[in-house]
């Protein structure tokens, strides 16, 4: 970062460039999980991150959120560095991020996970309340976003697993990203409530929040996004547009092995 | 399903109970001293309170976080020990080396917090055990500043005119003046944006931190506030009973004696440890007085323990209060809400919005979420 105020991305780039990687690698044991993958996200756009199992996905999303520290390479968000910063640093600069098999706050109730996700900002706020009105208000107004605002007074544990999952984006939500790291949203629940999702999701970017989606559902991947990477081997073997990427024969190789 | 203004209130009535509640407990506690008779069932009182300070102290850390440390003894032997050491060695005045040894131990609980928030569950748990190994042996061994096995004797606050039933009666009030203190923090972080931080940690740490919460700072400044009660707690004792002996004060037991009184209370409950303290406190002294000097009243404490563990896990404050839930209105509950319901809500509310196609679509296949669960 040499500058406070990152310029403007060249004219000839057509995109502007979001979160980025360079080189980011991540080995366990033996295992090269994510292999000097170099990445770079569309700012604004919904991205899709896909690939085989084990190609590195998951371990990619989490040495970008910090919640496993990368042997090597750096990670930056919309031109600042963000490389080996704690999680809930890399959260405040305007990343959030739901998790593979969907996490609430189980033993708390509805209203409280979205609570959670309320930045303090000063010491007297932070011995105020958590019930806070204008906390509630917009908890519950995300709540009726997602559809599940009846149920505000259970704990989490008790509601169905897809209402855990539009909890945990409406949790997401709560703390206002303006870049959302989505792992398997449509993983596990039916097809109503994936249609559903894609449908928050699209309104979502439409108010200009951007994307990055790790999913399986190659047909919401293709329905959903502006811009696809694919992985294999923890490293990405070809990007584009979902159109050209479902044709390219690398991808074709990667998934089916042909 | 019950209507709005039953759901308040039901809340009403549970708010008064619960303000009732507390007054009783107040007048009980406060009357105590002069309904139990004797000196020795008051001397009974004063260590139940002391348990009761000490749990509490406790439940701030595994409580709120979740860690579950079985080495509090050491903050409360230490704030035992700092009191002492400072009213034998200067002329300070017994209540503010109290407050001042506290402060120490607060100070001290920073680097070591530091150095075991890193790890979780039962490596913190191991951690925790061997900072009370390493001070009992310093305890034992430096012999020429803490008395060593011979023990520390500490001089009594008030004067020799006040007699043996007064000073009982006397640290009876301190230690609930205390116990009060600890029970209005526990209550006021309990509400905050602070105590939603901690428990976020207690249900998913690295949820809580992928959400934007600070997690480490949060569980240190629990663990110091924790300590500093704590050895508050310890050094209110040493003055009262005038005699440290390492092999009491840091020893794993009395650390155990606060985790079982937090769970069996329940660790999530404001009056949870003190509750255990009393039933465990009062079990430990009846064992005691009727099986001497073996060590049944351990075997019989273990059998509470497993008792607990087994049929309720979460204490017995949660397990009365859902007993109670079963009587009281519903405020709301999934189950209770059938699909017809919420159409009907959504269709009051759509009315209301100028509700888009799309928008009517996504609440249809919520409905049938909702009807499922």
């Amino acid at each position: 970062m040499t500058a406070p105020d990152p310029t403007p991305v060249e004219v000839e780039t057509p995109f502007e460039v979001g979160l980025a990687t360079e080189g980011l690698s991540k080995a366990f044991g033996g295992v090269q999980a994510v292999d000097g993958a170099s990445v770079q996200f569309h700012h604004g756009k919904v991205n899709a991150l896909i690939g085989p199992n084990g190609s590195g996905k998951t371990t990619f999303f989490n040495c970008v959120t910090g919640m496993i520290r990368a042997d090597a390479g750096t990670v930056s968000y919309r031109g600042r560095s963000i490389t080996g910063k704690a999680p809930h640093r890399i959260a405040r600069a305007g990343i959030g991020r739901s998790f593979q098999l969907c996490r609430v706050f189980p033993r708390m109730t509805v209203l409280e996970n979205m609570l959670t996700a309320v930045r303090p900002g000063s010491l007297p706020r932070l011995l105020a309340s958590a019930h806070h009105r204008d906390d509630v208000e917009r908890a519950r107004e995300l709540l009726a976003r997602v559809g599940i605002e009846h149920l505000e007074r259970a704990e989490a544990r008790d509601i169905s697993y897809g209402q855990q999952k539009l909890l945990e984006l409406a949790g997401v939500l709560m703390a206002d990203p303006e870049t959302i790291m989505l792992d398997e949203p449509a993983g596990g629940v039916n097809p109503a409530l994936i249609e559903r999702i894609a449908e928050l999701v699209r309104s979502l970017n439409a108010e200009g929040r951007t994307f990055i989606v790790v999913e399986h559902n190659m047909e919401l991947v293709m329905s959903l996004s502006d811009h696809v990477v694919v992985f294999d081997r923890g490293r990405p073997i070809c990007e584009g547009p979902p159109s050209v990427v479902q044709n390219d024969p690398r991808v074709l190789e990667a998934y089916l092995g042909i | 399903m019950p209507s709005d203004s039953e759901v308040r209130r039901g809340s009403v009535l549970i708010t008064t109970l619960k303000i009732v509640g507390v007054l009783v407990l107040a007048a009980a506690v406060l009357s105590f001293p002069s309904v139990a008779g004797n000196a020795f069932i008051l001397s009974v009182g004063v260590v139940i309170m002391s348990y009761a300070v000490l749990a509490t102290s406790w439940n701030f850390v595994g409580g709120f976080t979740g860690y579950m440390s079985l080495g509090h003894a050491a903050y409360s032997g230490l704030g035992a020990y700092g009191t002492g050491l400072i009213v034998i060695h200067t002329d300070i005045n017994p209540w503010v080396a109290l407050g001042l040894s506290g402060l120490l131990v607060a100070v001290l609980a920073v680097p070591v917090g530091i150095a075991s928030l890193r790890v979780r569950g039962a490596s913190f748990v191991i951690v925790s055990i061997a900072m009370v190994l390493i001070l009992l042996l310093v305890f034992q061994s430096w012999g020429e500043v803490t008395g060593g096995s011979n023990g520390l004797r500490v001089p009594r606050p008030f004067g020799p005119e006040v007699l043996r039933p007064e000073q009982h009666e006397r640290f009876f009030y301190l230690h609930a003046a205390l116990l009060a203190t600890a029970l209005l923090v526990w209550w006021l972080i309990d509400r905050s944006r602070f105590g939603i931080g901690l428990k976020a940690v207690r249900e998913d740490e690295d949820k809580a931190q992928a959400l934007g919460v600070p997690t480490f700072n949060y569980k240190l400044v629990a663990f110091v506030v924790s300590a500093f009660f704590t050895a508050l707690g310890g050094g209110l004792y040493a003055l009262w009973f005038g005699f440290l002996d390492p092999i009491f004060q840091f020893s794993i037991l009395v650390g155990s004696y606060m985790v079982l009184m937090s769970l069996l209370g329940g660790i999530r409950s404001l009056f949870g440890p003190l509750l255990g303290a009393v039933i465990v406190g009062y079990a430990l002294e009846f064992f005691k007085a009727e099986y001497g000097d073996t060590q049944f009243h351990l075997v019989a404490l273990g059998l509470l323990l497993a008792i607990v563990v087994l049929f309720m896990p979460d204490g017995i404050i949660p397990a009365l209060t859902q007993l109670a839930r079963r009587f009281a209105p519903q405020a709301s509950s999934i189950r209770e809400m059938t699909a017809a319901d919420l159409a009907e809500r959504r269709r009051d509310a759509d009315a209301d919005a100028d509700g888009s196609s799309e928008e009517n679509n996504g609440t249809e296949h919520h409905v049938t979420e909702g009807a499922r669960s």
